[in-house]
């Protein structure tokens, strides 16, 4: 097996048992900042030495430097569409709890209107 | 005789839910409408009832409205039972006072009506046939036998209240309360009843393609929960 297809697909399962576990916000979000600071400077690098991305493709065992960028970019894709999901729904847990309350507070309200 | 709460959730239901409610009155004093956020005018007509109403501020979905409810009667140390029931008036108020009185008869913690081994009447046979894999599919991933697991009409003491805790807020909650009682192993029985889908229920009956949703939302709730 090339050293790219190991790469990904370790890539891969790490991904997904790490979000399986149910990651905290703090991590989610320590995890996105270092995926950003990563790609801005493999950017620069890869605009003042655009060859260096055949290179390393090469090292990978990857024919072109465009196709690595396509492999990094859909584990990036793929870990983005994953964490923006548990984050909606943590959110929506959030909006429920907050929705229920002021439910309750008004009816609660209502009741004391009532027999006043 | 034990103090009963009604928890009717509601979700644009203004041409039904009065005479829903003002049946269920007849045989219960408690009860409690939770009007979902509903858009039409639902909460008048709720308020006309004589029920008491809860309203969400905004659309949550059926099974945090039930949670809304429960939350609101379990406030009241005295009540000691629980009924769900649908809104739309597809179930017999009367069916739920014979579980009622089963459940206490028996000494168990829920009781579910069952329309499979008590009549349906006018049901689609494709919805028939979709209800019927869903229950067989629910009795074999959970063990938790039963004929109709996603009926809405239940009957359950405050223990079991208290431990529910829906967090799923649409129509998975039924797929929820199963797995409740597996995990505490609660005492359950079914009990036959009538569901009557009139045109009205028919034309504002959830879309079967929701099960693929249900389905899904309920592995990566079951996964992800710690």
């Amino acid at each position: 097996m090339i050293l790219i297809q190991i790469f990904l697909i370790v890539g891969f399962l790490v991904l997904l048992v790490w979000l399986i576990t149910n990651p905290s916000s703090y991590q989610m979000r320590a995890l996105t900042k270092i995926f950003a600071i990563l790609f801005f400077i493999i950017a620069i690098i890869t605009v003042i030495f655009p060859d260096t991305t055949n290179d390393i493709a090469h090292w990978f065992g990857v024919a072109r430097g465009a196709d690595l960028l396509l492999y990094i970019l859909t584990m990036a894709f793929i870990f983005g569409m994953f964490s923006s999901y548990i984050q909606e729904k943590r959110l929506q847990k959030r909006i429920v709890i907050l929705a229920r309350k002021i439910a309750i507070i008004e009816t609660d309200q209502r009741n004391i209107d009532k027999s006043k | 005789m034990v103090k009963v709460c009604v928890i009717v959730p509601c979700y644009n239901e203004e041409q039904v839910v009065k005479k829903v409610l003002q049946d269920i009155k007849a045989h219960f004093k408690e009860v409690i409408c939770v009007d979902d956020g509903s858009s039409d005018n639902s909460g008048n007509e709720i308020i006309k009832s004589g029920a008491t109403l809860i309203e969400h501020p905004i659309n949550l979905g059926a099974g945090a409205a039930i949670q809304t409810g429960i939350d609101y009667a379990l406030q009241d140390p005295d009540v000691k039972l629980f009924i769900t029931i649908d809104a739309d008036g597809q179930h017999n108020i009367k069916d739920a006072v014979a579980m009622v009185e089963y459940l206490q008869r028996h000494n168990l913690d829920i009781v579910f009506g069952s329309r499979f081994i008590g009549n349906v009447e006018s049901i689609h046979p494709i919805k028939k046939m979709f209800l019927k894999i869903a229950a067989l599919f629910s009795t074999t991933t959970t063990g938790v036998k039963l004929t109709d697991p996603h009926i809405g009409l239940r009957v359950f003491n405050r223990k079991f209240a208290e431990n529910l805790k829906l967090s799923l807020p649409d129509f998975t909650h039924a797929s929820e309360v199963i797995h409740r009682i597996k995990e505490g192993d609660y005492k359950y029985d079914e009990v036959p009843v009538t569901v009557t889908y009139s045109d009205y229920s028919k034309a504002k009956g959830q879309p079967m393609i929701n099960a693929i949703n249900i389905t899904v939302d309920l592995l990566i709730n079951r996964i992800t929960k710690k």
